[in-house]
């Protein structure tokens, strides 16, 4: 009898030792940190570029030409920035036709070019004359690889402006629009 | 012909480009929180959900997007991949409307699936927040999300409680062989 009741809490004991570890590691603890009170905003003082009727081949740009816009980071923590375009669609009908946003800040029929510049920025750009391609891919704003400045803090502000350079052939009497969308992200 | 059609459309180069409008307004303000979620030691094979709170500052009630992004390389933090799989991530909502000076809270849910191969990794995936808008500039909030996975997948825990299990059921039988041979034994 006696072997029995040692053996039954031999059995019991070896089967907690082996099971609690695991019983254990299966409520393991997921960690979910929500990096303090973090809050991220960025604004525009201005969204619209109202240009009117345009002609073909031609530069346009905003004005002021690198103070048109200004960006303040709004929230409570360091941002980095990003500049990302698309094509420019016909308003009455966006699927019929388009202007294709070049990947290089040229021209060609039916494709446009734009450029942005921030103040202060004269040699950046593939031209170093501080204007850069606004492409369909998502690029640095500010701050950019191998440049010397750092991420926005709160309270920052980036002034900058836009160029446009229309197709070299459009069907004409058409509205068009597109959008250039700034993203920001925690630094 | 063509050349007839491309010196109308030359002539008649006249078009009007982007929304035209008078008013150059602000654009949407809004903010998101947290700018940063960590998630430590999910095993492969589990879930956890988390909340992103957008912050409409605005006069008027808006429209909000939220979607997964791919930062580049260089943008991911120091040792960090990219997010296996975009399917992986879901939110209570892809689009919410947030009424003028109001909050509104989207549960973001991150579950990988239950394979080894995902164990003991570190990714990011950013969480981008947008205001849909028909302005030229628009502005589009990314939150980061660093994902680690535990190293042991649930499966190896679970190996552990049947060995422990088994071990007991050994131990016992062992033990009632021994009681039973005893009791038969003649006095």
């Amino acid at each position: 009898m006696k072997a029995v009741v040692t053996s039954i809490v031999v059995a019991i004991i070896l089967v907690l030792i082996f099971s609690l570890p695991a019983l254990a590691q299966e409520s393991g603890t997921i960690t979910i940190t929500m990096t303090g009170v973090n809050e991220i905003s960025i604004s525009l003082d201005k969204t619209q570029w109202p240009l009117g009727n345009v002609a073909s081949n031609t530069e346009y740009e905003t004005s002021p030409p690198i103070e048109w816009c200004t960006l303040t980071v709004e929230g409570n923590c360091n941002v980095n920035t990003f500049i990302v375009g698309e094509d420019a669609t016909w308003v009455d009908d966006p699927g019929a036709y388009k202007w294709t946003l070049s990947s290089d800040g040229t021209n060609g029929d039916h494709i446009y070019g734009l450029w942005f510049r921030i103040s202060g920025d004269n040699t950046r750009g593939p031209h170093s004359d501080g204007y850069v391609p606004i492409t369909k891919t998502q690029d640095e704003f500010w701050p950019y690889s191998g440049g010397s400045g750092s991420s926005l803090a709160p309270g920052g502000t980036k002034q900058f402006g836009l160029k446009l350079l229309t197709p070299n052939y459009f069907v004409g009497s058409r509205q068009m629009q597109t959008q250039i969308t700034i993203s920001a992200v925690a630094a | 012909m063509v050349g007839h059609i491309k010196l109308a459309g030359l002539i008649a180069a006249l078009l009007v480009i982007f929304l035209p409008s008078f008013i150059l307004a602000q654009d949407v303000s809004f903010s998101v929180s947290p700018a940063v979620v960590k998630i430590d030691n999910l095993p492969p094979g589990e879930a956890a959900e988390f909340e992103l709170t957008i912050h409409n500052k605005d006069e008027a009630a808006h429209n909000f997007t939220i979607a997964a992004f791919q930062p580049p390389e260089e943008e991911r933090g120091e040792g960090r991949a990219e997010f296996p799989d975009d399917s992986w991530l879901s939110f209570s909502s892809q689009e919410i409307e947030v009424a003028a000076n109001s909050e509104a809270n989207v549960t973001a849910t991150v579950a990988i699936p239950r394979e080894q191969k995902w164990a003991g990794e570190d990714w990011e995936v950013w969480l981008g927040v947008a205001a849909e808008s028909s302005d030229l500039l628009a502005v589009r909030l990314y939150a980061r999300l660093l994902v680690s996975t535990n190293h042991a997948m649930e499966s190896t825990s679970n190996a552990g409680l049947v060995t422990g299990i088994v071990v007991g059921i050994i131990l016992l039988g062992c033990g009632g062989y021994y009681y039973f041979r005893r009791r038969v034994k003649p006095e």
